[in-house]
């Protein structure tokens, strides 16, 4: 073995490998284990009652979908206050759902920001489409980890890869659910009845961290209404959901993920392809020139993000000044192509951005680090925006 | 992530095949954990085995703070603990039954070697002062951070990430060594 190989990868290499016999064994032992703590609990619900679901890849649905699945997970686990028919209704209509879909509406205090309306379908096995209100339709299939944009005006489209999010905790895209999976078991408040668009509704709130929901459920026909979550940190932003239909037919041609016909492929100025680390770099420059303070964005996380931008403006930390079109296409560009050069990258690359608070010249602090396909060594970017290769066991933890 | 919580939920609201399915998703690379830290292939089963019944028991009142891997790979790293401060406790019996018979060719579980380089780094690996030998399977095979091998080991995170360093030295110039005989 010559030194420079990497010991790491070999080390990886020693799997342990049992038979079958001996796998079914430890299983069995568990399992017997199980049954005996499942004969101690009375009233469980009967697992085929997870049957439909176990089949959807739920992490893989978009972030709006996960969001009801995991305050629908909250709806059970709140109980105890005499309304648990309520939410075991809702929850089976949940899990028994073939298809779902509803309404979204998320709005911001940022007046140049337009509340953003759009129309969400999923159908099993992952399967998920999106409309917005003028038009634009986003259909992504996550068994085949690719989707396609179609952008009316200009009858154009644009096909991506929806694999590329790793799923770290503290970078993970889906953070704004990750927030909601630790919802408390019982609610914070139960809000009693209450009248919304000629419908008497029963209503829930759960505080988690800075989200605020509040869950609005028709005590009648046990059906699931109204979402509403709110952002203590971003006062005047919220998150409504409505419109909620579960098992209706949804074609399959709502999915497909060929462009409608007439439609040609976006044209975009860059190719996005030849997007490399420097691409990365400048934008990550650029936007430390828009701050006042200097500093790199707060994450890259792309549901983050407008919400952190808005909340940015509204407290004035960008700069003020005029920039022409043609600067803002340009500026534009930069930043398409220094965020496609990190969703590019493979969940293999272990990337990692920790920009957040710090400020453009120091030259101490990595803000963001990747491994490149084939090297040894990851990349790593400071502050002061240079560039050093780094053996996996420097980095920072 | 959140399937591994969306499972957690669901196995802890009685569904067998949630708990199934966590088990085949993690039970391959628990095994895999245990034996490298042991090198003891038998006991790496009953590591492995405790561990999920121990999850099976306290399911009720389980929350998970992190990420299941990570809880799963830091259990086994306590569980294979106890388990070699047992096996000192009964040396003798052990060290008998070693000599009868290699663990390896007892158990069931083996490793799944198929080069001389890996079966020479595996015992390479079985030599090394466990405090090493552990930070390097916990951060290779457990995906855990220096912070979190630290936390568990009770040191610095320098000092795991010294463990890990010199471990890997060693394990380099162990086999470079017997090459170049």
């Amino acid at each position: 073995m010559s030194p420079s190989e990497n010991i790491e990868k070999l080390i990886r290499k020693l799997h342990y490998e049992t038979s079958a016999e001996t796998h079914d064994r430890v299983f069995g032992n568990v399992m017997l284990a199980l049954e005996k703590q499942q004969k101690q609990k009375a009233g469980v619900i009967k697992p085929d009652l997870w049957r439909m679901i176990m089949k959807t890849k739920i992490t893989k649905l978009a972030a709006a979908a996960v969001i009801i699945a995991a305050v629908l997970v909250g709806i059970l686990q709140l109980g105890g206050n005499g309304t648990n028919a309520v939410y075991a209704s809702v929850v089976e209509q949940l899990h028994y759902a073939r298809t779902m879909t509803y309404s979204i509406m998320t709005h911001t205090p940022v007046e140049s920001m337009p509340t953003l309306r759009q129309q969400m379908a999923f159908k099993e096995p992952g399967y998920m489409r999106t409309t917005t209100a003028d038009g634009y339709i986003t259909v992504i299939d996550w068994n085949q980890n690719k989707g396609i944009t179609l952008l009316p005006p200009k009858r154009e489209y644009i096909d991506f890869e929806a694999s590329n999010y790793q799923h770290d905790p503290a970078q993970d895209p889906f953070r704004v659910v990750e927030k909601l999976r630790n919802l408390p078991d019982e609610a914070d408040e139960v809000l009693g009845e209450k009248e919304i668009d000629g419908r008497l509704l029963q209503g829930f709130r759960v505080t988690q961290g800075d989200m605020i929901n509040t869950v609005w459920i028709d005590s009648q026909t046990e059906q699931l209404v109204r979402v509403e979550i709110e952002y203590a940190n971003s006062p005047g932003m919220n998150t409504i959901m409505t419109d909620f239909q579960f098992n209706i037919e949804l074609d399959d041609s709502l999915f497909s993920l060929a462009p409608t016909e007439g439609y040609t492929p976006m044209e975009v100025k860059a190719d996005i392809s030849t997007v490399t680390e420097e691409d990365l770099i400048a934008y990550l420059q650029m936007w430390s020139t828009w701050t006042k303070d200097g500093t790199f964005p707060p994450t890259f996380n792309p549901i983050e993000l407008p919400k952190v931008t808005a909340e940015m403006i509204k407290q004035g930390k960008f700069g003020e000044g005029e920039t022409s079109q043609q600067q803002q296409q340009a500026e534009a560009m930069q930043m398409y192509r220094g965020i496609m050069f990190v969703t590019q990258l493979p969940a293999e690359s272990n990337w990692r951005y920790a920009g957040e608070n710090v400020k453009y010249g120091d030259n101490q602090t990595p803000i963001f680090w990747y491994q490149p396909a084939g090297s040894q060594t990851y990349r790593v970017i400071y502050g002061d925006l240079s560039v050093k290769d780094v053996p996996p066991e420097d980095l920072p933890d | 992530m959140l399937e591994d919580r969306l499972l957690l939920w669901k196995f802890k609201h009685g569904s067998k095949d949630a708990f199934r399915a966590i088990y085949e998703k993690y039970a391959g690379d628990m095994l895999t954990l245990a034996g490298n830290l042991l090198d003891d292939k038998a006991g790496a089963e009953d590591v492995v085995q405790d561990v999920f019944i121990k999850l099976v028991e306290s399911v009720g009142t389980f929350h998970l703070t992190g990420n299941l891997k990570s809880y799963l790979a830091t259990c086994v790293a306590n569980r294979s603990r106890d388990y070699i401060r047992s096996r000192i406790r009964q040396r003798n019996v052990i060290a008998k039954q070693a000599e009868k018979t290699p663990a390896e060719t007892k158990s069931t579980v083996h490793l799944a070697i198929r080069s001389e380089e890996l079966a020479k780094l595996s015992n390479a690996l079985g030599e090394l002062p466990y405090e090493q030998r552990e930070t390097i399977v916990l951060r290779l095979h457990g995906d855990l951070r220096f912070r979190q091998i630290a936390k568990m080991q009770n040191v610095s995170t320098k000092t795991a990430q010294s463990r890990y360093r010199y471990g890997l030295d060693k394990l380099r110039s162990t086999l470079n060594g017997e090459v170049k005989k």
